[in-house]
């Protein structure tokens, strides 16, 4: 069982999963001939060469074993992307500064060591810093708060 | 004489008071982040992608170059002077540089390791004016088949001489190669792989996945590891001994010389050149005893290699168009959301651009020697920033610099998408940089392909049949094999061993 855990075979999974994905979503693109290629040609010829070399890995894991994946830690993970799916719905909704604020108090959360005295501090030393620099050092046209500034 | 008068030319780009700014701010970004880590080069390049467009085609270049090789000066501080490399490159200079500040010789470590690292910088730039000619002479009488195998054969010495599994990082290419046909087809106009999304149809912007890939996930992984940071040390004098001089000129020209070779081979690039240039004096050394404990060599010699190869990876991107490692790659995105294509033609149509991006390396790498060595305890303050004020900051980069790309925030739910994936990537022991090269050489490589076929009316021979081609195919196929044979097998998996 400890055998289908390994990195190796899971990335063998993964490079198949990837080759099925491009030959399904490419089926309808037209080959056309060696001499005049279509745009479905070079596709379907990558995603079975993914294919080959995705079961060429998976075999060999097996046969030889390898290391194991790593217990993973969600938190890091899914703090840091809804971070950054807050900030991509906020930032042309309510403009720079909210998205700021959320972004880093989100992706904060994700750490080991959350003090919210120094979260605030940060807060503020970046929103001045992008500020200057994005706002009035490279005249971004970027709102800071939407319909205020 | 053409020569001098290319230099001369150069000479009058790089020192515009635009481009001198341009390439001091990269050489501090650059340090900055070599100073510290848990951010490297790669990210930061990816993070400053979209600012980039916003300034003339030289400067950025010029910038972006500054942060490449600044990074390794910086990285090399850190390693002496508290044992953390803030590079990948000075993972060796940790060995002997942080013995040495142990005994008080931290100064006399970095004044030797900076003023080697000159030297090689120096070295490697002459190098890259010297080969860039007949470099590009050369590719000017490629046809299609022989860029197409030219590619391959990039693409495969990368992969090889990376660590870690060959057979995983040519899939991770293939993939890559996949990701970079999304978009519209150049010839027929069909969309490929756009599911309807028109942002899409331009193909996949490469910034957002190089912030991804290389920066969320590095973000989290640190998060999740924990860094931990040890008390600074003092410097001390400069100055090192005659005794130390003595040791370490000998080590700096070995160091160079193979650092400059390295730095050329696809896949090369500042790690392998440090890691071989220790091997080879503990090889050479009459006390290999004293390694790891504090030897001169252990640090001139690794130090002048990363610079000197920093410099010369330059040289295939520069005349050929093909990146031999991240960095360069991303060089090559930058060059493309300028409007210019990477390739032999860049030499003889932006002159200008040419010649002043290399002359400007030699100015940047003047300048690191003066930013460096006074400074020092400026960058050294900068270690205690802890690293839960730091993943915020570059997160809030990433995004903006995401968004500033085409003024959609489609971009940056691109890199929160690509984050997650290039975490994957490293869960599974997939590496990035051979994804990253694909990626990039994959629209091109697809087109020549095409083109060589319908030139040779369908017949594969073609690839075969010409000289050149031929030629790289070979090697190619040799340096496969060459994996593929246990002995070498086993050293290779001991030489990355040993890098762990």
């Amino acid at each position: 069982m400890t055998r289908f855990l390994s990195k190796d075979f899971l990335s063998g999974l993964m490079f198949i999963g990837f080759g099925l994905l491009a030959l399904y979503f490419g089926q309808k693109l037209a080959l056309g001939t060696p001499v005049r290629m279509g745009p479905g040609w070079v596709p379907r010829m990558l995603s079975l060469i993914l294919l080959g070399l995705g079961g060429l890995i998976c075999v060999i894991a097996l046969v030889s074993g390898g290391e194991q994946v790593e217990r993973l830690k969600w938190k890091p993970l899914t703090m840091v992307t809804i971070g950054i799916v807050c900030f991509a719905l906020l930032f042309e909704r309510a403009g720079l500064l909210p998205a700021l604020i959320v972004l880093i108090l989100i992706s904060s959360l994700g750490g080991e060591e959350f003090k919210l005295t120094e979260v605030i501090g940060n807060m503020i030393a970046l929103a001045i810093l992008c500020i200057v620099v994005f706002k009035i050092g490279l005249g971004m046209n970027i709102s800071i708060i939407r319909g205020v500034w | 004489m053409e020569l001098l008068n290319n230099l001369a030319l150069g000479l009058s780009v790089a020192v515009s008071l635009q481009n001198l700014l341009y390439a001091l701010l990269g050489c501090m970004v650059g340090t900055l982040i070599g100073v510290l880590p848990g951010i490297g080069p790669v990210a930061t390049i990816a993070m400053l992608l979209p600012i980039t467009f916003h300034l003339p085609p030289t400067a950025s270049l010029i910038m972006l170059a500054g942060i490449y090789y600044g990074a390794q000066y910086g990285g090399s501080t850190t390693a002496v002077l508290v044992n953390l490399p803030g590079e990948a490159s000075s993972v060796v200079t940790c060995l002997d540089g942080y013995q040495m500040a142990r005994k008080g010789r931290a100064g006399a470590a970095l004044s030797i390791s900076a003023v080697g690292s000159f030297f090689a910088g120096t070295v490697g730039t002459i190098m890259i004016v010297v080969f860039a000619e007949p470099l590009t002479r050369m590719a000017q009488k490629f046809g299609p088949a022989d860029y197409c195998a030219l590619m391959a054969l990039g693409l495969v010495a990368a992969v090889v001489l990376a660590s870690g599994s060959v057979t995983k990082a040519i899939a991770m290419v293939f993939l890559g190669l996949l990701f970079g046909l999304v978009g519209t087809d150049v010839n027929t106009g069909a969309q490929r792989f756009t599911f309807d999304v028109p942002e899409l149809s331009d193909g996949i912007d490469f910034a957002p996945i190089a912030m991804g890939l290389f920066g969320i996930a590095e973000i989290v992984v640190n998060l999740e590891r924990h860094l931990e940071r040890s008390g600074a040390i003092k410097v001390g004098s400069l100055w090192p001994t005659r005794e130390e001089i003595r040791r370490a000129i000998p080590a700096v020209l070995r160091g160079t010389t193979l650092g400059a070779l390295l730095g050329v081979l696809p896949g090369g690039g500042p790690t392998l050149g440090a890691f071989s240039a220790y091997t080879l004096e503990k090889k050479l050394s009459k006390h290999p005893e004293e390694f790891g404990k504090g030897a001169v060599e252990g640090v001139a010699a690794p130090e002048a290699a990363n610079n000197a190869a920093a410099q010369t990876s330059f040289i295939p991107m520069l005349t050929l168009g093909i990146p031999s490692n991240a960095v360069m790659a991303l060089m090559v995105g930058a060059m493309i959301i300028q409007g210019i294509q990477p390739g032999p033609e860049v030499m003889t149509k932006k002159p200008d651009l040419f010649w002043g991006m290399i002359v400007s390396m030699w100015v940047g790498n003047a300048m690191l020697v003066v930013i460096n060595l006074p400074m020092i305890g400026i960058w050294v303050k900068l270690l205690t920033v802890p690293y839960r004020f730091l993943a915020p900051a570059i997160l809030l980069f990433c995004c903006i610099g995401a968004y500033s790309l085409q003024n959609s925030t489609f971009h940056v739910m691109q890199v929160a998408l690509f984050g997650v994936l290039g975490y994957v990537f490293v869960k599974l022991g997939c590496e990035g940089a051979p994804f990253l090269l694909g990626l990039v050489l994959g629209p091109q490589m697809e087109e020549y392909f095409r083109r060589a076929m319908l030139l040779s009316r369908g017949d594969a021979m073609v690839f075969l049949e010409r000289p050149i081609s031929l030629g790289l195919l070979i090697t190619t196929a040799a340096l496969l094999l060459l994996m593929a044979l246990p002995n070498i097998k086993k050293a290779r998996k001991e030489a990355f061993q040993e890098e762990g």
